[in-house]
């Protein structure tokens, strides 16, 4: 998972790729451009987390499935009824509608895995150090307390466990409720005196002493620039040069892809391989490198 | 010119009602000095430490000057005092910031406003120095508590200080751990030539090392020369703090020995050799008698296997032992070899998915929750923090039980009486185990399980404690402790368990285990066994030395 060709990349990149990438799947509603989405979208997901992946993809086929056929059980809009049931009509156009909603869904949760396990808490804080310093440096700290207090939940909860003062021990719902806010008192008392080390530790190395500067441990190379002008050519290409129109109530209006359209739907294309792509590069300079040696 | 030059520093917190933490104290500390502070806790060591950085320097009175290079400390800047005084504090985990390995060795730098490529470059050099590249991109969070306080020593060399000042760094870390850190910090010293100031309960791994120590009591500093000075002053004096001197120290005064004091077991070692050319007359201490009569078991575990998830690698692997009724039975080993889980499998915290857990000749599931916990077993956390929920010590008692005869009596069975309506956070580490102590015997057990009790306490404290485990045999109550303290445990412990590769490998007698290792033993039986046989303790050494010196007049 860690050895993704693109998750090495300069944060930049990782996060202008997944916002055009993720807007595009909110906007655009045509089934060409979805069906895209979420194959490249289920492709790098399954590259990125390997066979724990394959649960979470297969998972999305029922997601897919249910949410098509509910809607037209909402929307009875369109001409084609497929049949009716209690006189209502479940029709084509709305079937279909559904399925472009259902696509946007998931396209959406995929892109988003892709984008927890490539865009880590540093690169973020790292990327927006230099605009928001304070804002960041706050956002690391939370991140940092969070683990750290549920650590500690865990083990006063052990501790009362071990002495037969638990949740468990109460007989009445206000008992368990009394032994949560004991705990959360305890909670508290411990980080706000943790917290007093932590600024004494802050303050000892120079905290608010004078302006602060922030550390960069990613670097922008050729190859990230590159990939960033790749991005925007391809998006521009996409807008340009392709016609995505798409209606589905009342009436189906879809157009084709081919002809004069197909060169949008192709930048389309490319630009969500990008990240399937640098892998692939990757294995095969690998291959090559091995094969010299 | 020197680093440090405090004058007549005097000093009482605000609450103290004039009572005061330092008293006169004078000490000059010279460039590229190692200075060990020593004395018991609360005598002022850790007050006298933040005095030397303003930012942490605590509110009260205050008379007396200090100097830094010559100007008194107030008029250095704080930025300048940022990077030129570095502070390691006691806590690993509360001392971090950041959530990112790289980010941690930064903040520093970034706080003084350095450019990219200069913090490059000292991050990247300390990262090497310290031997963090492996773990440079990992989060904090899953670091072990020996990774962190390096984490923290290494962020703070990262800006370069020309003193470093440590109070009491290792009390939270395994002897492992412990002793890798104080190592670091004696290459600091010796290879940058940074001063080094530092407060420690482990005297043993770095007394030796040291240029000066400085002692320290109820304020004042009673002795301040050449670590060998000090051990011969505090001898002659009779001082308590000699009992926290290095165990060579105590065996040569101990022993009225004659040559120059021996600091590591390496002296000790050779100084031995020279008093004894032959094999001595008396070469052993008699074994203590073994009690025939076998007490029934108060706890009985059973080939106990057990793994926190399903997939990964199995933590206990078929423990098993017998714990007689009355004893004290430690359990010995490395970190993270299962220690801790097996006594949480013996209270039903972790489900073994495989074996018996027998308590008092009856299984543990035949227990309900509630007859298990009342009277019967409790447990004391590593962290004694974590059992105080209340205002005050009293306040947590009462949380236990309403019978205020027998919170007294508790509390002065623990010998925390006088601390009662004190905040359990602002006790100090000794008295907080001991409050925490005091809490768990209010459920009346009668077996007590300890994790790692001995953690971050002084030995005066231990001595205390042991009192205290002395008392609690004595109206029958078995107790099972698990540690990684191998002097602790020789000196008090009924029956010492060495755990091995999720397993308890050998039980014996203190005597007889330590006696029988090379390297897992006491510093008194490294020290003596190429003489002496099975000297564990100190006091064995001396015995043997006095009685084989006057067998030989």
């Amino acid at each position: 998972m860690r050895d993704d060709a693109f998750s090495k990349r300069h944060p930049a990149v990782n996060f202008a790729f997944f916002i055009g990438a993720i807007i595009c799947a909110v906007v655009i509603q045509h089934p060409a451009y979805l069906s895209a989405g979420m194959l490249c979208g289920g492709a790098y997901y399954l590259l990125l987390h390997g066979r724990r992946g394959v649960k979470m993809v297969l998972g999305m086929v029922p997601v897919f499935l249910v949410l098509t056929a509910m809607n037209p059980l909402f929307n009875t809009y369109g001409d084609r009824v497929l049949f009716r049931y209690f006189g209502r009509p479940y029709t084509l156009e709305a079937l279909l509608y559904g399925g472009a909603i259902a696509a946007i869904f998931v396209e959406m949760l995929l892109w988003f895995g892709c984008y927890n396990a490539v865009l880590t808490s540093d690169k973020f804080t790292s990327l927006f150090g230099k605009l928001i310093p304070a804002l960041s440096l706050l956002l690391v700290m939370v991140l940092r307390m969070i683990p750290n207090l549920l650590r500690k939940g865990a083990q006063i909860t052990e501790a009362r466990n071990a002495i037969g003062r638990g949740a468990a021990e109460q007989d009445t719902v206000k008992g368990k409720l009394g032994e949560g806010m004991t705990l959360l008192g305890a909670l508290t008392s411990w980080a706000l005196e943790g917290s007093v080390v932590t600024a004494d530790s802050m303050r000892s190395r120079g905290y608010g002493s004078g302006k602060r500067s922030s550390f960069m441990i990613y670097t922008m190379t050729g190859l990230d620039w590159g990939l960033l002008a790749a991005l925007a050519v391809l998006l521009v290409g996409m807008i340009v040069l392709g016609d995505r129109t798409a209606a589905f109530t009342p009436v189906l209006n879809i157009a084709p892809i081919g002809g004069r359209n197909l060169p949008g739907f192709l930048c389309y294309l490319c630009y969500l391989l990008i990240p399937i792509a640098l892998h692939i590069k990757e294995a095969i300079q690998w291959r090559i490198s091995i094969s010299k040696i | 010119m020197a680093h440090f030059n405090i004058e007549n520093l005097t000093f009482s917190y605000a609450a103290a009602k004039g009572r005061h933490s330092l008293e006169n104290v004078s000490l000059k500390v010279e460039q590229g000095e190692f200075l060990v502070l020593c004395g018991k806790s609360g005598s002022g060591k850790s007050t006298l430490l933040r005095h030397l950085k303003t930012v942490l320097t605590p509110n009260g009175k205050r008379t007396g000057e200090i100097a830094f290079h010559g100007v008194p400390l107030s008029r250095v800047s704080d930025r300048d005092q940022a990077e030129k005084i570095g502070f390691v504090m006691q806590n690993p985990d509360d001392q971090i910031v950041t959530d990112k390995v790289w980010h941690e060795l930064a903040f520093g730098l970034e706080s003084l406003g350095c450019d990219q490529k200069t913090m490059r470059a000292r991050v990247a050099e300390m990262a090497c120095y310290f031997g963090i590249q492996d773990w440079f991109h990992r989060d904090v969070c899953n670091l072990s508590g020996g990774q962190k306080q390096l984490l923290n020593l290494a962020s703070i060399m990262a800006m370069q200080p020309e003193v470093l000042i440590l109070d009491e760094p290792t009390s939270q870390l395994d002897p492992i751990a412990a002793s890798d850190f104080l190592n670091t910090v004696r290459k600091i010293n010796r290879e940058l030539g940074t001063t080094v100031i530092i407060t420690e309960h482990r005297l043993e791994d770095i007394f030796p090392y040291a240029d000066r120590a400085v002692v320290m009591d109820c304020g004042k500093v009673i002795a301040d020369d050449a670590p060998r000075n000090v051990g011969k002053l505090l001898y002659e004096q009779h001082h308590p703090m000699f009992t926290a001197m290095p165990t060579p120290v105590r065996v040569f005064y101990g022993a009225a020995g004659v040559g120059e004091c021996p600091l590591t077991v390496r002296e000790g070692r050779s100084w031995l050799s020279k008093a004894f050319p032959q094999t001595p007359q008396y070469p052993a201490i008699p074994a203590p008698e073994l009690s025939e009569e076998t007490a029934s078991s108060a706890l009985s575990l059973k080939e106990l296997w057990f793994r926190y998830e399903k997939d990964s690698p199995d933590i206990l692997r078929g423990v098993s032992a017998e714990v007689p009724k009355g004893s004290l039975y430690a359990i010995l080993g490395g970190n993270g070899a299962g220690k801790s889980t097996t006594l949480k499998a013996t209270c039903g915290i972790c489900k073994p998915y495989r074996g018996k857990v027998t308590l008092f000749g009856k299984p543990i599931d035949k227990y309900k929750n509630r007859e298990l916990f009342t009277n019967c077993l409790a447990m004391l956390p590593q962290d004694p923090k974590s059992l105080f929920v209340k205002k005050t010590v009293r306040e947590d008692l009462e949380e236990m039980t309403k019978d205020k005869a027998e919170i007294s009596h508790i509390a002065e069975l623990c010998q925390i009486t006088s601390l009662l309506d004190n905040h359990p956070y602002d006790l100090s580490g000794g008295e907080q185990q001991r409050a925490a102590m005091a809490k768990v015997l209010l459920t009346q057990p009668k077996l007590l399980l300890l994790d790692e009790p001995t953690k971050g306490i002084d030995c005066f404290f231990k001595e205390t404690f042991a009192e205290i485990l002395g008392n609690l045999k004595k109206e029958g109550i078995t107790i099972v402790m698990v540690s990684h303290d191998v002097e602790f445990c020789a000196r008090y412990a009924d029956q010492v368990a060495m755990f091995f590769d999720g397993q308890i490998l050998t039980t014996d007698t203190p005597h007889r285990f330590f006696g029988s290792n090379s390297f897992y033993t006491t510093a008194a039986h490294r020290m003596s066994r190429h003489v002496f046989h099975m000297a564990v303790k100190v006091e064995d050494v001396v015995d043997l030395y006095r009685k084989n010196k006057e067998a030989a007049k």
